[in-house]
């Protein structure tokens, strides 16, 4: 069984929400990115997400901009990435997805990338720029693996499309709570909640809602109506303002906040 | 012969659409309303009343016989530097704002490079009465001064772009990050044959009255097809413009200038179908300047227009299929193209257009005497005036 898909189901079976921190591998370095995975997990994380830095990331916005240049320059390619979730594997029981934009894995050749994805433990892979229109060569090539290609959905999306995207949807649903990029917002919109029951009707696989989320009050307001919250920006500008620290009892607080 | 782009935006294995998730309705809404639109009587006459009346169509085929000479065949000049704004970015701006308008959108967004598509697109929100903001790179706001000023004096906000390289790429991607967040009250006019389908269709189509006329001049004229379309090719809106009317004619020869900067070698350039290989930026599949790991790279060129590292999805299916060829300028060839079209015709061409007019003459051992020649001069060279003033005074 795909780990992803037996991670939701063991939360569901102990009725808790997965916390899913998002983090720019090679930011500030390839170690410093092994180590802050290992504290995730330590600080109550369930699954982790770690960002193959691209040149052009046309869906984040000035937080994760800032942290992928910044981890181009300082040497990351995809190749190191993969030896960093070779050290995850054997260090973390957590299961870990790559996030990225198509032309770096394009680049890297689709069946490399998933062979060296299985090879070095990861379970699933995430592609913003690639719709569901797009994406039947990187999903089958994913597929052979066992690795799942994560499906987006947002507020915007109609039913009809939600059920054609999602009828072969497996590990997570990645739903964008806003119109926009990633990177921290307030508060949502209250059509959000909705939007979620709406896509919970559509599909058994679980939901976990991303972009804009910053606060517990924000988490609260959703937890009921998803499975899970991803996080990134919010603590990747933590570690730009030199507070890495701070994000573990900050984890430990949104988990608190999901029961 | 097969349709191209087949309904899913491809031309052949190029083309798509890669975009997040979040804009696919609002792509699709694009797609109905401009395949539905498009075919409309009233708005094809609106758009042909104002490309003749607004913006001065059609543009003379002009037989530059000072030229020529230097070409060695009969040269002709598709006087795009002639349509209104200064450049052929008119052409596409105004079928783009329309369809806007009539699809109820307020608000209008847009990249720029040289300046030349955000004018345009300036231009066209201020006589249809909708709020403008234009995306230009730091770089090229530096080095095309009067466009910005042009920009603002027609009511439109530019926003300088600092992130990346500071140019078209960089500013094309905060077009793109304006679109995700406010797609519902607002129109992307893309200003070339890239992005996600159905933009490079759309682009192609509103561009495609360049060549529709240059076909029934140059019969008028020669009473003949021509041998070569020649064509600068940045994004490539120009020369697809040129080039797609003709593409059933398999004798009229297709040839697209690249920009070769400082040499195709060095990693200062442009050439994109030369020197890059397959990839995805800003929405489809095409070739791309990009380093092993798939990071797309710096580009340079001496025109800000051709300073991108994409290209239009359909021009790397004519490589391809060799249905176009694909050829380059360096940053010299180009300057002397400017100036020797200056001196002789009387005619200031913009850098980009530039590169086709020196390739030509570099080039002329290519050419029969018999052979006609069309280039297309997209646009007029007043706003790089300040720029080779700069770099001369520096050389």
């Amino acid at each position: 069984m795909n780990r992803i898909d037996e991670k939701f189901r063991d939360l569901r079976e102990k009725g808790e929400k997965a916390l899913i921190p998002f983090f720019t591998a090679g930011f500030p370095s390839a170690g410093q990115t092994v180590e802050m995975a290992m504290m995730a997990e330590k600080a109550g994380a369930d699954l982790i997400e770690l960002g193959i830095p691209f040149s052009d990331p046309i869906a984040d916005g000035p937080v994760i901009q800032h942290t992928s240049l910044k981890a181009i320059e300082a040497g990351i390619n995809t190749g190191k990435i993969f030896d960093i979730c070779g050290q995850l594997k054997s260090a973390m029981k957590i299961p870990y997805l790559l996030m990225t934009y198509y032309n770096p894995v394009y680049s890297y050749g689709l069946k490399k990338f998933a062979k060296r994805c299985e090879e070095t433990g990861v379970s699933g892979v995430i592609l913003p720029d690639v719709p569901w229109e797009e994406s039947g060569e990187i999903r089958e090539t994913l597929g052979e693996r066992d690795l799942r290609l994560i499906d987006f959905v947002t507020p915007f999306t109609s039913r009809k499309r939600a059920e054609k995207i999602l009828s072969g949807a497996g590990g997570f649903v990645y739903f964008v709570t806003t119109a926009g990029v990633t990177g921290p917002r307030g508060s949502f919109s209250k059509d959000l909640v909705g939007s979620l029951d709406l896509c919970r009707k559509v599909t058994g696989t679980p939901i976990a809602a991303g972009f804009g989320i910053s606060g517990a009050r924000q988490i609260k307001m959703i937890k009921d109506h998803v499975d899970g919250t991803i996080i990134g920006s919010f603590f990747a500008r933590k570690i730009i303002e030199g507070k890495t620290e701070s994000i573990w009892e900050i984890m430990r607080r949104f988990k608190r906040a999901l029961r | 012969m097969k349709t191209i782009p087949d309904r899913y935006g491809k031309y052949g294995p190029f083309g798509g659409i890669f975009a997040p998730e979040t804009l696919m309705p609002a792509i699709e809404e694009l797609e109905n309303n401009y395949s539905r639109i498009s075919r409309n009587r009233e708005f094809k006459n609106e758009l042909a009343s104002l490309l003749a009346d607004y913006a001065g169509r059609p543009t003379p085929l002009y037989l530059a016989e000072n030229l020529s000479r230097y070409t060695g065949c009969r040269t002709y000049l598709k006087r795009e530097d002639l349509a209104f704004t200064g450049a052929h970015k008119i052409n596409n701006t105004l079928g783009q704002v329309l369809l806007a308008r009539t699809t109820g959108k307020k608000r209008i967004i847009a990249e720029t490079g040289a300046g030349q598509h955000g004018v345009a697109t300036a231009t066209v929100a201020a006589l249809m009465n909708m709020e403008c903001v234009v995306y230009m790179g730091e770089v090229d706001c530096e080095r095309q001064k009067i466009n910005v000023y042009r920009m603002k004096l027609l009511g439109a906000r530019v926003v300088p772009v600092a992130t990346g390289s500071r140019t078209l790429k960089d500013a094309t991607n905060e077009a793109i990050r304006d679109w995700i967040a406010n797609f519902q009250t607002t129109h992307y006019v893309i200003g070339s044959v890239v992005g996600f389908h159905p933009y490079p269709l759309m682009v192609r189509d509103f561009q495609s009255v360049i060549g529709e006329e240059t076909r029934v001049q140059i019969m008028k004229k020669e009473k003949r097809l021509p041998d070569y379309l020649v064509a600068c090719v940045g994004g490539g809106s120009n020369s697809m413009g040129l080039f797609h009317p003709f593409y059933g004619n398999r004798k009229v020869k297709f040839i697209g200038v690249e920009a070769g900067g400082r040499g195709v070698n060095t990693g200062y350039h442009s050439a994109t179908l030369s020197k890059g290989r397959k990839g995805i930026l800003h929405g489809s599949l095409s070739y791309l300047l990009q380093d092993v790991n798939g990071q797309v790279t710096p580009t340079h060129s001496v025109s800000a227009g051709l300073d991108y590292p994409g290209v239009g999805p359909e021009h790397s299916f004519y490589k391809e299929t060799g249905r176009a060829e694909y050829v380059y300028a360096l940053d010299r060839d180009a300057l002397e193209g400017f100036h020797l079209l200056s001196r002789i015709e009387g005619i200031i061409p913009a850098l980009e257009s530039s590169h086709a007019v020196g390739w030509a003459v570099k080039n002329k051992k290519r050419f029969r005497e018999k052979d006609i020649v069309v280039i297309c001069l997209s646009g007029r060279g007043d706003k790089d005036l300040m720029e080779v003033a700069r770099i001369e005074g520096s050389m």
